[in-house]
């Protein structure tokens, strides 16, 4: 009998993944989250927004308005001639994202196909989008689990906080969730259908910006198996046996995909974004487009404002 | 059973069959386990398929495959047995086995054995006595009657032996049998000496009969062995000569070594048929033993001894031997030339009265007799003898024969004195041989051209002169003469055995002749002067019933060798080698072309019931339904992992992996000569990519030394002088390295040095025949130049050197050679000293044009030798700095000595494009420009 082709790799915590997480994320330049619905009374960020507002760095002298703040009155240039300036300093904002990653026991899966277990993979491109994010001074949180940090080490102190909670197998509640947050869903998405859509939606309801990354095992997609197969479910421990499976594949790859479809259809329909990663590609892969997708509409977002 | 030849041990087992519905029943209600494979998408799957796809029954064909497999298990076990054995005989009473155990049943003894074990167990069955009666020793080997199973103890220790089978004695043995029951005669197929006689006494008792006879397909007998001049002859006999039969006989060597091999075909209805072996004469007479390959008879064995061997060739001189200068004994020539292919056996005694007698009672083949002029009245008689037996006597003339008066033992009559040609008394030139008649042994030897005879005897003329003479010179007068005398011969030489009379014996063809003349002789009936009383040799080796040698049983007597008997094959002595290692006479069952008759059934009484020996043998059948068994296991195996799919590939990376490794090992092994050809070539590389000067290493570190900053010289300076800019300087070991890259070598001759091997110098031998050049340089003209008389050691050292080179002429350098051209112009190539000559090849084209500035040949000379000690006067330091004074201390001839080195260097690249170049004037005027 030939070895089974997927097994449950031993759960992964943020001690190594951390480490393999900062070496992808030193490959990817840093991360802006697009501020389009970004208020000024946010906390502030580490980076400037390219336009006035709150900030310590010198943006600009202007005429001063009368109605404005006296106190924004720069002296020391008005003094030079008759008329009256303001100091201007650029808007440094930071934004609030929130990660959390699917832990149930099917993101333990892994095949002979892929280089790693699915949670592993969730987790390193988790650490290596809150070490992205906090690089750029954003307030990175982990949904059931932190609060949202806004620090450089933001993704230690995530991994410390993951170490000590249970382990996240349940959708999170979207209590701790303000307007306008990011939120970065890692899972395989395989639970109840419906019940996804509905704490899905939920999350919308709430006014956030969701990203869902949807990791597959390849084995998932491609069913390789063949003869006489007992498929056991990892989470129910249900049994199901196929007399032949390689005649179930087609059927099955069709269901698979008609599900992945739903999901990214619901996603398009809320305005979010969609990522599908397989465990057998890079994950530097799937972090360069949710680094696009997060910097998304940046340069014209600029241009509107300017 | 059911009409088949079946029979089963254990019956009862086959009960078990009844079995076989439950065991088809089990079997469908146990699949085989699935794959169990973790899924997280499971429940995608289970919405798929809601039915429980769990197959409740096996495929039928498996089975199926599984219920045979069952059957056979059972079947094994009820112990069938194919062609089970069934009774012959039939009442009671004691039985007699006549058993002919002779040479001709050891083509197929053990069927008789088992046959004969059959009939014994039957009778054990029965619980009869049995009588067994060997043909070959009817009288002493009656033992009966005893019980059954004492008989089959006797059955199974018997062996056939070599030898006839004595029906008389049978036939005796059995009338004087009390009560001999039922007979069986165990016939060998052949009819022998009174085997009638046996058949008077079979069919003189009462009772049952019968008569087993063999396949006589294969059954052939070897006899008429001789080995003669031009092949070893023998012939095949067989009893069956109904279609046709091919044989492969092999013979052997004294160690059992197959040293020849042939194919005899007997036609279809032939019954002999003769086959001979053309090996060359010092292979037959390594033949001791021919043997037919497919018979295991020792009646298809033919032993061969002494008698069969290279010839023994007795030499006798008239002259005392001058043991101080052997090239003039007249003994020496015939014996160089005799060694190849006889052996030689020189004559103890000078006095030729006792030597003659003593040559022959060794049994020599022929004696040659070197310039004997009177032989002795009783010698004569003995040789007369010898002759008229088949000995031959071989005599050179000299001038003791041309001297005597004697004309007993010669061919021919011949004139006293001898006649002397091309010498200052006479006007005609010496003179060559002749071609050699048809009828002569010589013929088809080519004439030696360079033989010259300068003397030779006449021989008288008569009418028989032309008919005895074997060679003759050109005109006409004989040169080797020969008569037969009985069955030997008397040849003459007409010339002496040294060289002084001719140089015939220093020529190949006198080898070729002696050989012929050698192979003329008898070798086996030479008359070794028969005992005066018997000689009794021990048994060497016999051959046993299968026609193998082997070493002899405590029963074999030593072999009677008496006055005028010939020896026969009997119980006593079987055939076989008798005498010691050193010396042994063949014993043969058949030489004298024996036939072999068939057994006529007819002769026997015809209520004989007629069988052959049994060869078919019950089979058992458990082994290989076993096997069937254990096959269909190894099926059910497979079967069930294609049913759980493991025997399915998938694409997975390990696999990928897994099979990347060994093909990437396998490439690299692939490839891996090339990998070391460019480890070991980046010598090779830097040294083809750029022109180098190389020198040899001499492994004396001074002239090493030298000769390195030699090079670095003659470097630098062609690169400040020339478009050549050489590569730094390399020393070559020319065992090893590559020489082809080099076009000039520079080979300074050590005395120190040891001599290259003969394989090194094989390398510089074909360096120098593909176009190298080397430049030797004794570095000695100081001490003692090359091409004077003097021989330095450094001459001497070069001279062993090219002693194993192919040398061509050399010359010193012609003042229009295209050397003094080729870059400078020079009329002289001094180095470190100025007086000694360059040589190198001749020039052997035509000869010099006398408006041609310069001449070449095509190509460059391959050997260029020099004792100027070039490199000493290249030397130079880093610096710059010459290291060697010149000799005379004079700074012109170092640059003389510079510009003979870029001379040289420009003369080993472009070869003869120089002189070309100087006869441009001449060229350009031709055309008319």
């Amino acid at each position: 009998m030939s070895p089974a082709i997927g097994a449950l790799a031993p759960r992964e915590t943020g001690k190594d993944t951390i480490l393999r997480a900062r070496a992808r994320a030193a490959l990817i330049p840093d991360l802006l989250v697009e501020a389009q619905r970004i208020s000024n009374n946010v906390f502030a960020g580490w980076h400037g927004r390219k336009k006035r507002g709150v900030g310590e760095n010198f943006w600009q002298f202007r005429p001063y308005t009368v109605g404005e703040n006296m106190n924004a009155i720069d002296w020391r240039k008005s003094a030079r001639d008759d008329h009256i300036y303001v100091k201007d300093r650029e808007w440094q904002a930071a934004h609030t994202i929130w990660l959390w990653v699917d832990e149930s026991p099917s993101m333990l899966f892994k095949s002979d196909l892929a280089r790693v277990s699915k949670q592993s993979r969730a987790l390193v491109l988790a650490f290596a989008m809150a070490e992205l994010l906090a690089r750029s001074g954003e307030r990175v949180g982990w949904l059931g689990v932190t609060q949202p940090i806004a620090s450089r080490t933001a993704s230690e102190k995530l991994a410390e906080a993951l170490i000590l909670s249970e382990p996240q197998d349940r959708f999170p509640i979207a209590d701790a969730i303000k307007d306008n947050s990011d939120i970065i869903i890692f899972s395989d998405f395989l639970d109840d259908m419906d019940n996804t859509e509905d704490r899905l939606r939920s999350f919308a309801r709430r006014g956030a910006n969701c990203h869902l990354v949807h990791i597959i095992d390849p084995v998932e997609e491609t069913f390789p198996y063949a003869g006489r197969v007992e498929f056991i479910d990892p989470e129910t421990n249900e049994r199901f046996t196929a007399g032949n499976a390689r005649g179930l594949a087609e059927n099955y790859t069709n269901l698979f995909a008609a599900r992945n479809k739903s999901l990214r259809d619901l996603a398009t329909k809320l305005g979010w974004s969609y990522v599908a990663h397989h465990t057998d590609r890079l994950a530097s892969e799937a972090l360069v487009t949710l680094h696009e997708y997060l910097g998304a509409n940046r340069q014209s977002s600029q241009q509107g404002r300017h | 059973m059911f009409g088949l030849p079946l029979a089963f041990g254990a019956p009862a087992v086959l009960f078990a069959l009844l079995a076989l519905p439950i065991i088809w029943y089990l079997l469908r209600l146990t699949p085989p386990k699935p794959q169990q494979e973790i899924f997280p998408p499971t429940r995608i799957l289970a919405t798929l398929l809601k039915r429980d796809e769990t197959p409740a029954q096996s495929p039928w064909w498996l089975t199926l495959l599984r219920l045979t497999l069952a059957a056979l298990a059972i079947l094994a076990m009820s112990l069938p047995l194919w062609n089970p054995e069934e009774a012959t005989l039939s009442g009671d009473g004691p039985i007699t086995l006549i058993i002919d155990d002779g040479w001709a049943s050891g083509q197929n003894w053990d069927e008789r054995k088992q046959s004969a074990a059959k009939l014994i167990n039957e009778a054990r069955d029965a619980d009869r006595l049995v009588s067994i009666i060997r043909t070959t020793a009817a009288d002493e080997s009656t033992s009966g009657p005893a019980n059954a199973e004492d008989a089959l103890k006797v059955i199974d220790a018997l062996v056939n032996r070599a030898i006839e089978p004595d029906h008389a004695a049978t036939a005796k043995a059995l009338s004087d049998m009390s009560n001999p029951g039922t007979i069986i005669f165990f016939s060998d197929g052949l009819a022998h000496e009174n085997t009638d006689e046996l058949a008077t006494a079979i069919g003189r008792v009462e009772g049952q009969k019968f008569i087993y006879q063999p396949e006589t397909r294969n059954l052939v007998a070897m006899t008429k062995i001789s080995n003669d001049p031009d092949a070893l002859r023998g012939q095949l006999n067989r009893v069956n000569a109904d279609d046709e039969l091919v044989l492969d006989l092999t013979a052997y060597d004294i160690k059992g070594i197959p040293i020849a091999r042939q194919t005899v075909n007997f036609a279809s209805g032939e019954n002999q048929t003769d086959f001979q072996l053309e090996e060359p004469v010092e292979l037959r007479n390594e033949i001791t033993r021919i043997a037919v390959a497919q018979s295991n008879n020792p009646g298809a064995v033919q032993l061969l001894d002494e008698s069969n061997r290279r010839r023994l060739v007795g030499i006798i001189s008239g002259e005392k031997r001058d043991l101080s200068q052997p090239l003039l004994s007249p003994l020496y020539y015939i014996t160089r030339a005799l060694e190849p292919f006889s052996d030689i056996r020189e004559a103890d005694n000078a006095n030729v009265t006792l030597a003659v007698p003593d040559l022959i009672n060794q049994g020599v083949s022929a004696i040659v007799l070197a310039d004997v002029g009177l032989i002795p009245e009783e010698t004569v008689d003995i040789f007369q003898e010898w002759i008229e037996k088949g000995g031959m006597l071989v005599r050179f003339a000299g001038p003791r024969m041309a001297a005597s008066h004697e004309q007993t033992l010669l061919p021919v009559r011949i004139r006293q004195g001898d006649r002397n040609l091309g010498s200052a008394l006479s006007w005609e030139a010496p003179k060559p041989v002749a071609n050699f008649e048809t009828t002569s042994p010589f013929y088809g030897l080519q004439p030696p051209k360079e033989v010259l005879v300068t003397r030779q005897i006449l021989a008288l003329q008569e009418l028989s002169l032309e008919g005895k003479t074997w060679a003759s010179l050109e005109d006409g007068t004989p040169l080797v003469t020969a008569e037969q005398r009985g069955n030997g011969w008397i040849v003459l030489f007409h010339v002496s055995s040294d060289a002084t009379w001719s140089n015939l014996p220093i020529s190949g063809t006198f080898v070729e002749m002696l050989r012929r003349v050698v192979n003329q002789s008898k070798s086996n009936s030479s008359g070794v002067l028969n005992p005066e009383q018997d000689i009794r040799l021990p048994a060497l080796n016999i051959l046993d019933g299968q026609g193998n040698l082997s070493a002899p049983s405590a029963s074999v007597k030593p072999l009677v060798l008496s006055k005028g008997i010939e020896p026969t094959a009997t119980a006593e002595n079987p055939p076989g080698f008798y005498g010691t290692e050193d010396g042994f006479t063949a014993l043969n069952l058949f030489s004298k072309g024996e036939q072999l008759t068939a057994l006529d059934i007819n002769a026997f009484s015809s209520d004989m019931i007629q069988s052959t020996y049994q060869s078919q043998q019950a089979i058992e059948l458990k082994p290989w339904l076993l096997l069937g068994a254990a096959l269909l296991l190894f099926l059910d195996c497979l079967a069930v992992l294609w049913i759980s799919g493991a025997l399915r590939m998938r694409p997975s990376p390990q696999l990928a992996r897994s099979l990347i490794l060994p093909l990437a090992v396998a490439a690299s092994l692939l490839f891996s000569p090339t990998d070391t050809f460019a480890q070991d070539s980046d010598f090779d590389f830097s040294a083809a990519l750029k022109t180098r000067l190389a020198y040899v290493i001499t492994g004396d570190s001074e002239v090493d030394r030298k000769s390195a900053a030699g090079m670095l010289g003659l470097t630098r300076f062609l690169t400040t002088r020339t478009a050549l800019e050489p590569g730094p300087p390399i020393g070559l070991d020319i065992a090893e390295d590559e020489l082809a890259f080099y076009s000039l070598i520079y080979w300074p001759v050590h005395s120190g040095s040891a001599l290259p091997s003969a394989k090194t110098m094989a390398r510089i031998d074909t360096y120098m025949k593909q176009g190298g050049s080397v430049l030797f340089d004794t570095q000695d003209q100081i001490s003692g130049s090359f091409g004077g008389t003097a021989s330095s050691p450094a001459a001497r050292q070069l001279q062993a050197i090219l002693s194993v080179l192919d040398i061509p002429p050399l010359e010193p350098v012609p003042s229009d050679h295209v050397l003094t051209k080729s870059f400078f112009l020079l009329d002289s190539f001094p180095g470190r000293y100025a007086g000694g000559e360059l040589w190198v090849e001749a020039f052997t084209g035509a000869a010099a044009l006398a408006d041609r500035p310069a001449r070449a040949g095509d190509g460059v000379s391959s050997i260029l030798i020099t004792s100027n000690d070039m490199a000493g006067a290249w030397a130079i330091d880093d610096a710059g700095r010459s290291l060697y004074s010149t000799i005379p201390p004079d700074p012109v001839q170092r640059t003389y000595a510079f510009r003979v080195g870029v001379n040289l260097m420009m003369y080993a690249l472009t070869g003869n494009y120089k002189a070309d170049q100087v006869h441009i004037p001449a060229l350009l005027e031709r055309l008319g420009q």
